[in-house]
């Protein structure tokens, strides 16, 4: 049943597909030997109402997942990704908070080079890692007495840790800028392709996005992945097409952001 | 010597005890904030297990607020009692943790499988209603009650097909697994009138089978009706033929925690409430007749 319900094409093509005759070898040509046909439906309309509902329900999952997505892609070209991505990474967990979480991957992988798919890839990218963020794990916000007490200590020993609610993205587009625009109702055009440095994080239990400077995100990035305070600056200095003035001048003012944030924990 | 027909519905107790919690509703994440900030008039909530399993976000955050203040019965969709793949340990502690988290007054899930192979369809798969089947479901549905330390609550779900293998009725087959594995059920007459419409069945002969003393609680719900076929959707009102089947229920068990599943299309809190405050107009009614 799971082969036919689970089939792309329909529970009719499911009957036909290896799958099921593997296991039933009749069942297409006989599916009444299986399932009893009702008074008003057939036996394989019957299957359907199972297959509809499968791919129904997971699409309408993926819905709510990507509203902004689905915008740019449109609800019939949408429908049909996720439907592609529903057969090829069928769910294997309990819970869906999950499900979807290698949809931006596999739209990179199958839709064609366009620069709508482009932005729409970077759109997809922030939507998922805001459904990461949503369930992340919590963590208490470093309070205003040990974030001063940054100030004096070791920056080359000193390690500053992250709420595990946040998700660092570099991307080709101002996707969340045109994000912002489509949910404010407007109906933008499609930037030009841009560089974009956006975090997607968790405050409280409010999920928000917000683009960063690329030398403030590197350094960011640089903490995330638990280098010392002294290290990470260093990096955001010396990094590409960084301008160290700047960082110097913006440096308390980015650490303060952070912390209203609470991106740093206890 | 008293029997039991001559006693008042609400002293007919379950084979457990578990207490009739009074009238409830789902628990959805469109009314979390206007529950937390009025505390509206309800007797109970009941929770989808899985939506608060494997989150530490808002869902949670609002659900501990809640357990608080009412009662939670939780309510899952994906253990998949009926299925033929090994049993997930690691599924029941995190049921086990989120109960003990809420104080759940017990947890459930339904008379069906949800996949096999490692998948999951994320839908209510009716199973064959066989002895094999029974004598499956019967052995899984004792592990994980010996494993959760307390009694399941299954649910008869709504089933839009059946197996020709099937040797017995669905309500018999509830019946059975209901005593052999001693475990207890949810009634959802809905899904019963649902079901029946599909397979030309009689839903008060359904409702007779049902042994009243293995059913801890009721589910009324809304569905779509194809003309065809119905879909228990739970997007709409509980129609009247739903409503005289909850009141024959009643008539017979006497009280039951009763809940209203309202899932798509969800209106505002105070419909809900208006909604399921129906049901005590019946449960009044069937105490009258009872008595």
């Amino acid at each position: 049943m799971q082969a036919v319900v689970m089939h792309p094409a329909g529970a009719k093509a499911g009957l036909r597909a290896r799958p099921a005759r593997a296991l039933i070898p009749d069942a297409a040509r006989d599916l009444e030997t299986v399932v009893l046909p009702s008074k008003n439906l057939s036996s394989a309309e019957r299957l359907g109402i199972y297959s509809h509902m499968y791919f129904a329900r997971l699409v309408e999952v993926m819905e709510a997942e990507y509203p902004t997505l689905r915008q740019i892609l449109g609800p019939e070209e949408f429908a049909a990704a996720c439907r592609r991505y529903i057969t090829k990474y069928p769910s294997r967990t309990r819970t869906l908070g999950s499900f979807s979480a290698r949809f931006p991957d596999f739209l990179a992988k199958t839709l064609p080079r366009t620069s709508r798919n482009a932005l729409a890839l970077d759109v997809a990218r922030i939507e998922r890692a805001m459904e990461d963020v949503f369930d992340a794990p919590r963590a208490e916000p470093m309070t205003a007495e040990q974030f001063a007490a940054l100030g004096a200590a070791d920056w080359d020993r000193t390690r500053l840790p992250l709420t595990p609610a946040i998700r660092l993205l570099e991307l080709r587009y101002p996707a969340n800028e045109y994000m912002n625009t489509i949910r404010r109702g407007e109906r933008p055009r499609i930037p030009r392709a841009r560089a974009s440095f956006v975090i997607v994080y968790r405050r409280g239990f409010q999920v928000m996005r917000r683009d960063q400077e690329p030398e403030q995100f590197r350094l960011l990035a640089s903490l995330v992945a638990g280098r010392p305070l002294g290290a990470a600056v260093r990096g955001a200095i010396r990094g590409r097409g960084a301008k160290p003035d700047r960082v110097a001048r913006r440096l308390g003012r980015w650490f303060e952001e952070w912390a209203g944030a609470h991106l740093f924990v206890r | 010597m008293p029997s039991a027909d001559v006693r008042s519905p609400a002293s007919r107790p379950n084979r457990w005890g578990l207490p009739d919690l009074g009238l409830g509703v789902g628990l959805r994440t469109q009314h979390f904030r206007h529950i937390t900030t009025k505390w509206p008039e309800m007797d109970w909530f009941e929770i989808v297990s899985e939506n608060f399993i494997d989150t530490e976000g808002r869902p949670l955050h609002f659900l501990d607020q809640i357990a608080e203040r009412y009662p939670i019965v939780m309510h899952g969709v994906s253990l998949s009692v009926g299925s033929t793949d090994p049993i997930d340990f690691g599924f029941l502690d995190k049921l086990k943790a989120l109960a003990a988290r809420v104080k759940a007054k017990w947890l459930g899930d339904h008379v069906c499988w949800t996949g096999v192979a490692g998948l999951n369809g994320h839908d209510l798969y009716p199973v064959p209603y066989t002895e094999q089947g029974l004598g499956h479901m019967v052995s899984r549905v004792r592990i994980i009650q010996d494993y959760l330390e307390r009694p399941l609550v299954l649910e008869n779900p709504s089933t839009y097909l059946t197996f020709a293998a099937s040797s017995m009725p669905e309500e018999e087959f509830i019946a059975r697994l209901a005593e052999e594995a001693d475990c207890a059920l949810l009634l959802d007459v809905n899904n019963v009138y649902v079901t029946c419409r599909n397979h030309d069945l009689d839903p008060v002969a359904y409702l007779e089978a049902i042994p009243p003393e293995r059913v801890v609680q009721i589910h009324l719900a809304g569905h779509t009706d194809n003309g065809t076929h119905c879909i228990d959707t739970h997007d709409g009102r509980v129609i009247d033929a739903v409503w005289d089947l909850y009141a024959r229920f009643h008539a017979r068990a006497g009280g039951r925690a009763t809940l209203l599943e309202w899932d798509a299309n969800v209106p505002k809190f105070s419909v809900l409430q208006q909604e399921v405050r129906k049901a005590a107009r019946y449960r009044e009614a069937a105490g009258r007749v009872a008595a």
